[in-house]
Order: C-alpha cells, then structure tokens, then sequence
C-alpha cells in the first residue's frame, strides 16, 4: 500500500502553489491575518475552483477504477454509499462517519476527523484556512458522481476542525 | 522526578517551541537570549564532545547533569534538537525524545501546512498534544519534587 503522506504533501504543496499566484500582498500560505480586499477574493476564487477542477478530473478517474459491480448501482443512494465507503476508503483509508439525506437530492457526508485537517487543529485555529484545504476533495466528490452518471453540486464547511461536512446536491431534472 | 521545560530548536539556532511546567529560577535574561544561549551551548558541546571523544562516537552528547537537573539532549539527522530538563532521578530518556520528534513534531507540524517551517511553532494542536505527553509521562509529577 502507498504511504498516504505522499498525497498528504502532494495536496499541501498544490494549495500552497496555487495560494502564491494570490493577487493578495500577503506572504503566501503562511497563518496571517488575511483581509478579505475585493482584488483578492476572485484571486481565492479562481485558486479554490482550480482546485476544485483538479480534484474534479481525478475523482472522474478513480469513478471508473474503483466500483467493482456496475449492478449493484440501483439508485442514487447506493451511490452516495460507494462514495463514502470505497471511495473514502481508497483515498483516505477510513470510512466517512455519517451520511444523512432528505430523500430529496440532498445529502449530507460528515466525517469527523478528516485526514487532510487532523493535523492542523483541534478547535477553532486556522478555521478561515479549512476551506483551501477542502476544495480539492469537493471536486473529488463530484467528478465520482460525474462518471456514475450523477450531476451535482458539492459544497464543504468546517465549523471547528477536523470535523467537516460535505454537502451534495443532486438537482432533479 | 519531574519534568522542568522543553526546547525544540531546528538546524539554524530558531527556537521552535519552549514550553515549561516546574521552573522555580529563571534565566535573568531575555527569553530570546536564553534560546540563543542555549543552542550556543549545545552546539559547541557537541563538537567538543566529537573531539575530546577517547573512543570511537556513537551517538554523540546525550546528556549532562549538575547536582539539581540533568538536560536531556536528542538531536535528528535533519538536525532538530529536542532538549529537555528533568530533575535528577530520571534515567536516558531517548525513546521520549525521540517520539516527541516522530509523533508530535512530524505529524503536528511537518504535516501541517499552515505551519511554516524554520519559525516558531503557532499551532495550538502541537501545543496541548505536547503538553499532555509530557504530563503522561511516568517521570512527571504534578507537585515539583
């Protein structure tokens, strides 16, 4: 098996490359106060949906690679399960601890100490920095739904590390 | 037997982290002098050590000791130094030193990428964690003895 730090530092190294192109005057990645100027913000934006489509592309690949049965894909939910069993299990070797629905397109996945946010705290510290770090695994999700068919939108929140929630909206066509 | 304070220095003299539990003196310098002073020291023990060795060196300086504290030295390839003060009843502490190293350094602050390397550690984590083991330890006891 591949030892998971070298993702670990992969994806720590691409945040860190993309936050440089920042347009923000700030000293790079490092834990600052970071005001939050018009300039900058479409500068994060661009950062964090490049990210996302990174993340995007290979969640589509590891969509084709993973599932070993298409048969037992019969509704959308068995879906959301793959994802956060063999899915997780693959990248982050653990599962997600929750998933919760509304039965209407509306999913909920928690997982209480994500891999990529364990190291960093354990509380409130670098809160505004989380979401950099979740952008990647966002587009992860969604390229996944996207080979299996599933059209979505995923958001992240983290309202005290390193417990996060995926959200992934699935609109009905 | 107890723990008195901790240094963790990184290969170019930069105080990374200090923490202490039982210090009944203090330096009577600035803490920024203390740390320069300190790493001054090592460094020129550890080559005085590698000198004046009579043997061949295995692993260099480990530690010294007066007649109140003995200063635990551990040092990685990388060139991080954990230091550490204990009263005199505690015997080679390596293992200790090293998984403050391995397990708390490493993982806490190499990992985090919100750390930056070669400056002084701000991450709160690395600080209880670090807090906690050593208060864990079998050597620390909460009143100074």
């Amino acid at each position: 098996m591949a030892d998971t730090v070298l993702f670990e530092f992969l994806h720590t190294e691409m945040v860190a490359e993309l936050w440089a192109h920042d347009p923000d005057p700030g000293p790079g990645v490092s834990a600052g106060s970071r005001g939050e100027e018009a300039g900058s913000t479409t500068g994060q934006k661009m950062s964090l949906s490049v990210l996302e489509g990174m993340g995007f592309r290979v969640g589509q690949a590891l969509g084709e690679r993973l599932p070993r049965e298409t048969l037992a894909f019969r509704e959308e939910l068995d879906v959301l399960k793959f994802l956060c069993k063999d899915l997780w299990v693959a990248v982050f070797q653990k599962q997600m601890d929750s998933l919760r629905t509304n039965h209407q397109g509306t999913y909920v996945l928690q997982d209480n100490s994500f891999p990529l946010l364990l190291p960093m705290a354990s509380g409130l510290q670098y809160l505004e920095e989380a979401p950099k770090f979740l952008a990647f695994t966002c587009g992860l999700l969604r390229g996944a739904l996207c080979t299996l068919g599933i059209e979505s939108v995923v958001t992240a929140s983290v309202a005290a590390l390193p417990v996060c929630k995926f959200q992934v909206v699935i609109p009905k066509s | 037997m107890t723990v008195h304070n901790l240094y963790l220095f990184d290969r170019n003299g930069v105080c990374l982290h200090y923490s202490e539990w039982h210090r009944k003196k203090q330096a009577g310098i600035p803490k920024v002098e203390e740390y320069k002073l300190m790493y001054g020291m090592l460094f020129s023990i550890r080559s005085f050590v590698s000198k004046m060795s009579p043997l061949d060196m295995k692993d260099g300086f480990l530690a010294f000791q007066t007649s109140r504290y003995k200063l635990h030295y551990y040092e990685t390839p990388t060139g991080i130094k954990v230091v550490m003060n204990t009263d005199l009843g505690v015997g080679p502490i390596r293992d200790v030193l090293h998984h403050i190293y391995s397990a708390l350094y490493v993982e806490l602050v190499v990992k985090n990428p919100l750390c930056p390397l070669g400056q002084t550690v701000q991450s709160e984590l690395f600080r209880s964690r670090l807090d906690s083991y050593v208060r864990s330890l079998p050597f620390f006891s909460a009143r100074a003895g």
